[in-house]
């Protein structure tokens, strides 16, 4: 039951969303890409926070890296934004591997401490516009969008379609992730990377493996957030974001339908309630407490693996 | 020169509120080894209670009496949500995973924020002039009455706790459990009390570190908590966490590298360097200048 609901599960998820856009209009559009690019953001941060097990509280800079890796060359150096992409991708990720290196050994709440203090550093040199690069605390703003050549008509549509492409790009990662050598490896560091270590798991080369690959992943979240908004501004990517981006991969329990849910949760619930807006925070924080004295382990907790039937005949 | 002085003097003050606000982290990682992120919106929450005290309650003129009214009312109440926030949020999940508390404390810091700001409104409010508007001029470098109240206080206080702590019974039974929590159930300690009291001498010492708050910047908004409980932290880091001189030590220094940062570089860099400091201090010495080697690698 359960593994044909899995099937089912992603194919129906995808059709839904690829047909959502023709019932909703455009303030709904513009918040169902948000949308998109939060999962996208909060699957990132699940690599280096549910998968491998450590306590990244940053994760907002190598998204907000990625976007203003995309804006500054968009409007600097007048680079089409699909030709940033790749850029937009391997700059967090060189970042998220060189600021890793040197802190990826430090345990549990330094790690999160230090974390916080880059995305800090990070956000505070975007608004002292370093370089005259990056805008100051107005950032950059009118951005070239992506266009599709022939479907100039279907413009209203494209940030959407590319950020859901965004989506299917990185869960098809997730899926590989899950069945492969480098997966086990990070699901062995989370459970306990003495042991790992001790099982020749070369320990300090998966942690920054999985900083880099979050970086990577949030970057591209980066961009399509740079051509949805066609701006990037300081206060999109402060540490008071990697929070929410933090509390959504735990309370959701690091899966992926828990994550999806706590993006609706975070970010989609409140634009339905728009009335109780100033609420927002104040119940947030009481939920937050609740899930986690309730379902200390998240609200959907993530399943590592199967056991092959083979194993399971032979006893 | 002058500038040298003004800084030291300027340093030391704001150090003094950030060595009294890192105390209540300090204590609870000490205990707990969990971060407590509500710590520092209860510290807002006290310069808003200060605020309703002082103007509601006792009629807003002020004496030496009411100033000392202002000072004990609002510590018990902020004692008290301080012992309702362990009780609520923290104490239910004592034997879950690590990472659930901290998400309970971020909620809990949420809950704390909000609420000012229901109760508050969002926009900026001014503390009242508890203190007269006293200043010294010293060739050029200006001493207020309130920097010599907010020193004198500090250092009081932070003598007290550290007297409390090392000569008295309830003090070796704190140390105990930072040391080891079920060896010290063992020798008869009620763990559980001593968590509440660490809670409660915290967050009256944050309440008072609140009130200097807004005595000092005059303005107070809902989310100040987020800051000054960051800079805070980075004191209670720089000294060692867990270890209750480290974070009077750590909170001075951090005061005067922050004052020296505004007064010869740019204020505006202010956070960049101070969080720099702080990875750097992680990187190379993550114990802090007075932790302890402890054998678990860090």
């Amino acid at each position: 039951m359960m593994k044909k609901l899995q099937q089912l599960g992603y194919p129906l998820f995808f059709i839904v969303m690829a047909l959502l856009p023709v019932g909703l209009n455009d303030r709904w559009l513009a918040i169902a890409t948000t949308f998109i690019i939060f999962t996208i953001v909060a699957l990132s941060q699940d690599v280096v926070l549910g998968k491998a097990g450590m306590f990244n509280m940053g994760q907002a800079l190598f998204f907000g890296m990625g976007a203003y890796t995309s804006a500054i060359l968009n409007a600097h150096f007048g680079w089409p934004l699909l030709a940033t992409l790749p850029v937009a991708i391997l700059i967090p990720s060189i970042f998220g591997i060189l600021l890793a290196g040197p802190i990826i050994h430090l345990r549990g709440d330094y790690l999160l401490v230090a974390t916080i203090g880059f995305n800090i550093v990070f956000v505070q040199v975007l608004e002292n516009n370093l370089g005259g690069l990056t805008g100051g605390p107005n950032g950059i703003f009118g951005l070239q969008m992506l266009t599709i050549p022939g479907l100039a008509f279907l413009q209203n549509f494209t940030p959407y379609y590319i950020a859901l492409i965004a989506l299917l790009l990185t869960l098809l990662i997730f899926r590989n992730l899950e069945t492969s050598k480098a997966g086990r490896a990070l699901h062995y560091l989370r459970e306990d990377d003495l042991a790992a270590g001790s099982i020749g798991i070369n320990t300090r080369v998966y942690k920054i493996f999985s900083f880099g690959l979050g970086a990577g992943i949030a970057g591209m979240a980066g961009t399509v957030y740079a051509n949805q908004y066609s701006a990037v501004s300081p206060e999109a990517f402060n540490f008071i974001q990697s929070v929410l981006f933090f509390t959504i991969v735990l309370v959701g329990g690091s899966s992926v339908p828990g994550i999806i849910l706590g993006v609706f949760v975070m970010f989609i619930l409140p634009e339905i309630f728009r009335e109780f807006a100033t609420w927002r925070y104040f119940i947030f924080g009481f939920a937050m407490i609740f899930a986690m004295i309730l379902r200390p382990r998240g609200l959907w907790p993530a399943k590592f693996g199967r056991i092959p039937k083979a194993f399971l005949e032979k006893g | 020169m002058d500038t040298f002085l003004q800084q030291l003097v300027n340093g030391l003050t704001i150090g003094s509120m950030f060595a009294l606000i890192a105390l209540g982290y300090t204590m609870v990682y000490g205990v707990m080894k969990l971060i407590n992120f509500a710590h520092g919106d209860l510290v807002a929450c006290s310069a808003f209670v200060g605020l309703f005290v002082f103007s509601q309650l006792l009629g807003g003129k002020t004496s030496v009496f009411v100033v000392v009214g202002v000072f004990l009312i609002t510590i018990v109440i902020i004692a008290f949500l301080g012992l309702l926030l362990e009780r609520l949020a923290y104490r239910p999940l004592r034997n879950a995973p690590r990472l659930s508390a901290v998400v309970s404390a971020l909620g809990a810091s949420m809950v704390i924020e909000n609420g000012i700001m229901l109760l508050w409104g969002p926009q900026m409010r001014i503390f009242p002039e508890l203190i007269p508007m006293i200043t010294w001029n010293f060739q050029g470098v200006v001493l207020s009455l309130i920097q010599i109240i907010i020193m004198l206080l500090s250092m009081v206080l932070m003598v007290g706790l550290y007297l409390f702590i090392e000569k008295t019974k309830i003090g070796a039974a704190i140390r105990a459990s930072s040391i080891d929590q079920d060896a010290a159930r063992l020798m008869g300690i009620n763990v559980d009390t001593i968590i509440a009291t660490i809670f409660l001498i915290g967050s009256a010492l944050g309440a008072v570190g609140g009130i200097f708050v807004g005595l000092y910047y005059r303005g107070i908004t809902f989310n100040m908590g987020w800051l000054y409980g960051l800079y805070a932290f980075v004191a209670a880091i720089i000294g060692g966490i867990g270890n209750i001189p480290g974070a009077m030590l750590g909170g001075l220094l951090l005061g005067l590298f922050n004052a020296f940062i505004a007064g010869y570089v740019s204020s505006t860099w202010a956070n960049a360097f101070t969080f720099t400091l702080l990875i750097v201090i992680l990187i190379f010495r993550p114990t802090g200048i007075l932790g302890e080697r402890v054998a678990e690698k860090v």
